[in-house]
């Protein structure tokens, strides 16, 4: 009987995995060969990368790699400068009113960025940010999520060491950078993956902000690329999907175990 | 006093929400002394110490720190260092940046940061641990890194709050000697926060007895033992503290006071010929002598040493005899009367 649920455990477990990376093995499938064999599954048909050279020459992918990459750069930057010093104030400062801010903080975590998406669309053209990356990274910086995460941390900091660099001459932000943030190390990287991971996906909002190939990023890119009014092709559509996600994926694989233990920590704390 | 008093504390008070957590502490302490704050837990020692760090600024009253007022200065601005209970050790930084990280703020030049953790580290025996992280030290050696960092940038008055605690028993007496040894060679003023009355007695020139948020006594270690100047003093200072006897038990006292005597002024008198007649309730082997524990109806804490390995069965009656001048007088209040 014990035999028997362990093996539905394990059953279970690999049943779904299969699931979860069907898409992916099947475009990783497609991408390798001509359209008429991907789509026939014929196992014993020719390998090819003609795929990626024709999805590759098909639309500016460079320009969106940099787009996107400079796009989760400089949302991480904005992030980790706004939540270090918000987490701080929150977590070792006195001011009136701080229980009550925070948890007007807090009920940012409540609202999906979505249901903003007109609001935030208003006040990124009044800000004349229309069509450009800061634009599109903007309404992320002052992240709910990253606030209360660096508070947790930065609470977890004795403070001891608070007083101590206090008698030995620093100031506030001076205790801040010296004490607070390289204790915090570990919580910077698990929020940095979360939030790379989440921005580099990321395309309601980019496609309804951007508006040329300037600016776009690769989900927007990818999509357009992939519309039907350019013609479907499954293989090319797959090669161009593979090389979007590409880097991420590696990445992950790197980064597998601190990935994993983001979001353990994220969840426990 | 013709020198004026190097770190002074002026009728300071401290209270948390209405509570007491300090009142009414005036304190001279001069130059290149070593003043222990001693007394039970929860009686503002603590207080005190962080008052003068300037962690905590004090509700009434002025603190003086080289003849400049640091009532309300920053931490920072007092020219002080600390050595935390805890350590207080940066665990991301090696020994060495612990050292140098209080120079480093200050924007010291490389050559004498480099110049002053070598000297620091070489009188605390930490050369060759430069490189190595808090976590990868020993309990000693951590508590040797916080006295170097302490030292390091040579400020004349050090704070430390209660800097032993948290070692074992036979390194504690080693550690205590180093200290001492450093405060004298040093000639840097020490203000040291501890509950142990051994170590106060042992390291301090100066004791400053504290209760309930109040200073109870102030001065030299053998005027703390010898002349008590209450009660709460003369059954918290030494070991066995002092015994108090109610002097209705004593004949030649008065009815209302309280008669203090010393396990080492008390005698064991042949049968019938004592002037207190008690009853045996413990024996403490301690090795030179043994400690006998005595119960009388009218006394506390009362007991006697006998010479060498001399244990007596629980329950004797044995009668004890005492010099006159070896007793101590409180009156009903507890407080010393002249003598």
């Amino acid at each position: 009987m014990k035999g028997l649920i362990k093996f539905l455990d394990s059953f279970g477990a690999i049943l779904l995995a299969i699931i979860w990376i069907a898409p992916l093995l099947f475009a990783f499938w497609a991408a390798t060969h001509s359209t008429s064999d991907a789509v026939n599954l014929n196992l014993f048909s020719a390998w090819t990368l003609e795929n990626f050279r024709v999805a590759w020459s098909g639309a500016p992918w460079l320009k969106y790699f940099i787009n996107t990459f400079l796009l989760v750069t400089v949302i991480l930057i904005g992030q980790f400068i706004l939540t270090t010093l918000a987490g701080f104030a929150f977590a070792q400062l006195q001011f009136p009113g701080k229980d009550f801010v925070f948890i007007l903080v807090l009920m940012q975590l409540f609202i999906l960025p979505e249901v903003l998406i007109v609001e935030n669309y208003a006040m990124v053209s009044r800000l004349g940010l229309f069509d450009s990356t800061l634009g599109v990274g903007m309404p992320y910086m002052a992240s709910a999520f990253g606030i209360f995460l660096m508070r947790q941390s930065f609470k977890g900091v004795p403070i001891e060491l608070h007083e101590a660099a206090r008698i030995e001459g620093c100031g506030l932000l001076g205790i801040l950078w010296r004490v607070y943030v390289p204790l915090a190390k570990p919580t910077y990287l698990a929020y940095a993956l979360v939030s790379v991971s989440t921005h580099w996906n990321n395309f309601l909002w980019p496609l309804i902000v951007t508006n040329s190939p300037e600016t776009r990023p690769l989900t927007v890119g990818l999509s357009i690329f992939g519309a039907p009014e350019n013609g479907v092709d499954i293989s090319i559509i797959s090669a161009a999907t593979l090389m979007s996600v590409a880097p991420l994926l590696i990445a992950f694989l790197i980064f597998q175990r601190q990935f994993v233990q983001a979001f353990l920590r994220a969840g426990i704390k | 006093m013709t020198v004026s008093a190097f770190v002074k504390l002026d009728d300071v008070a401290k209270r948390w929400n209405g509570q007491l957590g300090v009142e009414g502490i005036t304190l001279d302490i001069p130059e290149g002394s070593f003043t222990a704050l001693l007394g039970p837990s929860g009686c503002g020692k603590s207080t005190t110490l962080r008052l003068l760090a300037g962690l905590e600024i004090p509700d009434e009253g002025k603190i003086l720190i080289d003849g400049k007022d640091v009532t309300t200065s920053a931490a920072s601005d007092r020219n002080l260092s600390m050595v935390f209970q805890s350590y207080a050790l940066f665990p991301h930084l090696s020994v060495a940046e612990n050292v140098v990280f209080g120079l480093k703020v200050r924007r010291v030049p490389k050559a004498e940061r480099q110049q002053k953790l070598h000297r620091a580290l070489e009188i605390t025996g930490l050369l060759g641990f430069e490189g190595r992280k808090p976590g990868e030290l020993s309990g000693g050696q951590r508590q040797r890194v916080a006295l170097a960092r302490a030292i390091v940038a040579g400020q004349r008055l050090c704070l430390m709050d209660e800097p032993l605690s948290n070692l074992d028993a036979k390194l504690r007496n080693a550690v205590r000697k180093d200290i001492k040894k450093l405060q004298r060679d040093l000639g840097i003023t020490v203000v040291y926060v501890t509950h142990d009355q051994t170590e106060a007695m042992s390291m301090a020139d100066t004791v400053v007895l504290m209760k309930d948020g109040h200073i109870q006594q102030i001065g030299a270690p053998e005027d703390l033992y010898s002349r008590p100047t209450n009660t709460f003093v003369a059954e918290f200072v030494g070991a066995p503290p002092m015994s108090l006897i109610a002097s209705k038990a004593l004949p030649g006292f008065g009815e209302d006071k309280t008669i203090g005597i010393r396990a080492e002024n008390v005698q064991i008198a042949p049968k019938g010929e004592g002037r207190l007649r008690c009853t045996v309730i413990e024996s403490e082997f301690l090795g030179s002598e043994t400690l006998i524990g005595l119960g009388h109806a009218d006394a506390t804490g009362l007991c006697v040493l006998k010479p060498g390995l001399s244990m007596l069965s629980e329950g004797n009656e044995l009668d004890i005899t005492f010099a006159d001048e070896n007793l101590h007088v409180f009156d009903a209040a507890g407080q010393r009367l002249a003598g």
